[in-house]
């Protein structure tokens, strides 16, 4: 006669590990929206760091460039679209600016990843230029809009410039954290 | 979940991103149309943050005071080396200082020297002034009761503000030196030369009737001149200032545009009298009976 507790347990241990497992992918899931919620909390603080405010929106424009290219899964439309009107709630753009900017790279990083996937590095950077420079301009333009008044274009030409100029350093670390997730899934 | 099949699934991921696209137009759109409503969820956003904020620009001052300190704790042994230097440096002018003031005492005790009387002051506050005669004037809480009178000295904390000319019980009111009716007797501190200092409403009193062959230079002080016996001498007033060549002014020590607290000093300047001399008609003044200048003259008996 078999133990009545033996399958239960079996069951329990299964289970566990299986949530364990989840967990660890949610968390995976979640950590690029994470690190962009910080980052924005992080810049949005009175510090004295210069620059913060055209460094913010480069910052989260190139991390929500590179995941839609190269890991899509950590960074799903609703993700890009909560942290988009986060940003707008904690700064001073008109409430949804930055969201629609924010979903705009993103598609565009999402619908071109296949081709940008087998691209050099130099001209992914190239093409990132671009698209940041257009995110600044759209901004700028926005806001011009939304002011009714021919606002200063050189705030938009430094974030753009910031944008292009972060995207190495910020690429490099993604990439590196990237292979340490997938040698650790390999195994 | 919700069993679907794989083509509605894709389909529906598909639809995600122009849905929230449209979204946040029309969150664009609300926004506009409701400010209000945005600047509300806006602050309720900032008060949830609002400590995770201070701590973080709390850290970041923290962390900076602590640099500061490291570098202050590198720099403490030069500051140290520098400061004991100028310890030795300063004592060395403590024994000379000593050495001269015993020096000037035994220099006064030697040559009778008359002491200046210390003069005494009272402290008022200022209240402003529309009315009176002046244009430029102030009223002081601090009047007879006090011990102040007409003629006494008005000084701000520093340079003089001006002069007493009316008093009442509890108040007093003080004739700015920017005011058009003051004309005083100052004296250029570096050529020790002459000039009337007078005031035309503007915040630069000009300097006036300087001697030609010592004129004032820009930057040198200027102070009080005991000359018609209204002021003691010495008292800063402010500094000469050229706004057009050949027009020096003074700008003044006191900032006379907001004061708040003044000293009125007696000096005890109308007790000084010269002694009379047969041939000098002295100056009558106004709370003095005129005596008679020619009745040591007459004979005895001969008077009244």
């Amino acid at each position: 006669m078999s133990d009545p507790h033996q399958p239960r347990w079996e069951h329990d241990t299964e289970t566990q590990l299986t949530s364990r497992q989840r967990l660890d992918r949610t968390a995976r899931h979640l950590l690029p929206s994470v690190f962009t919620a910080l980052v924005i909390i992080f810049f949005s603080a009175p510090l004295t760091v210069p620059g913060a405010a055209e460094l913010l929106p480069a910052i989260v424009i190139n991390t929500i460039f590179f995941w839609s290219v190269w890991r899509p899964s950590g960074m799903p439309s609703l993700a890009v679209f909560l942290l988009g009107l986060f940003m707008d709630l904690v700064g001073f753009t008109p409430l949804g600016v930055s969201a629609f900017i924010l979903l705009l790279v993103h598609g565009i990083g999402s619908y071109a990843r296949f081709g940008l996937m087998r691209m050099n590095f130099l001209v992914v950077w190239c093409l990132f230029g671009l698209v940041g420079a257009a995110a600044a301009a759209l901004q700028w333009a926005l806001a011009c809009l939304f002011r009714l008044h021919l606002l200063d274009p050189a705030p938009a030409f430094f974030e753009a410039l910031l944008c292009i100029g972060v995207y190495p350093l910020l690429s490099a670390t993604f990439s590196w954290f990237l292979h340490i997730l997938d040698e650790k899934d390999t195994p | 979940m919700v069993p679907v099949s794989i083509q509605v699934r894709q389909a529906l991921s598909k639809l995600v991103l122009p849905v929230l696209l449209l979204m946040s137009v029309g969150i664009i759109i609300a926004g506009q149309a409701d400010r209000p409503l945005a600047d509300k969820a806006r602050m309720r956003v900032a008060d949830v943050l609002a400590p995770l904020w201070s701590l973080l620009s709390r850290t970041q001052t923290d962390s900076e005071r602590f640099v500061h300190g490291i570098q202050e704790a590198r720099n403490l042994a030069e500051e140290n080396h520098r400061l004991s230097a100028e310890n030795a440096n300063l004592r060395r002018w403590y024994e000379v200082a000593v050495s001269l003031a015993r020096e000037n005492d035994t220099l006064k005790t030697e040559l009778h020297w008359v002491p200046e009387p210390t003069p005494a002051f009272v402290t008022g506050r200022v209240v402003a002034d529309s009315g009176g005669i002046y244009a430029r004037a102030v009223l002081l809480v601090a009047g007879t009761t006090s011990g102040v009178q007409v003629g006494n000295i008005a000084l701000a904390s520093s340079g003089l503000a001006g002069r007493v000319t009316e008093v009442g019980a509890h108040a007093a009111r003080i004739l700015l030196i920017t005011d058009i009716a003051s004309r005083l007797p100052v004296e250029l501190e570096s050529s020790h030369a002459a000039a009337i200092m007078v005031g035309d409403n503007s915040p630069l009193p000009r300097l006036l009737y300087y001697s030609q062959d010592t004129r004032p230079i820009e930057g040198e002080r200027v102070v009080t001149s005991d000359q018609a016996g209204a002021f003691p001498s010495g008292i800063p007033i402010g500094s000469v200032h050229y706004l057009h060549p050949g027009q020096p002014v003074v700008q003044p020590f006191a900032r006379l545009d907001r004061l708040t607290m003044l000293r009125v000093f007696d000096f005890g300047q109308s007790e000084i009298e010269p002694p009379e001399a047969p041939g000098h008609v002295p100056l009558t003044r106004p709370h003095r009976a005129l005596t008679l200048p020619f009745k040591t003259l007459l004979g005895p008996g001969q008077e009244g």
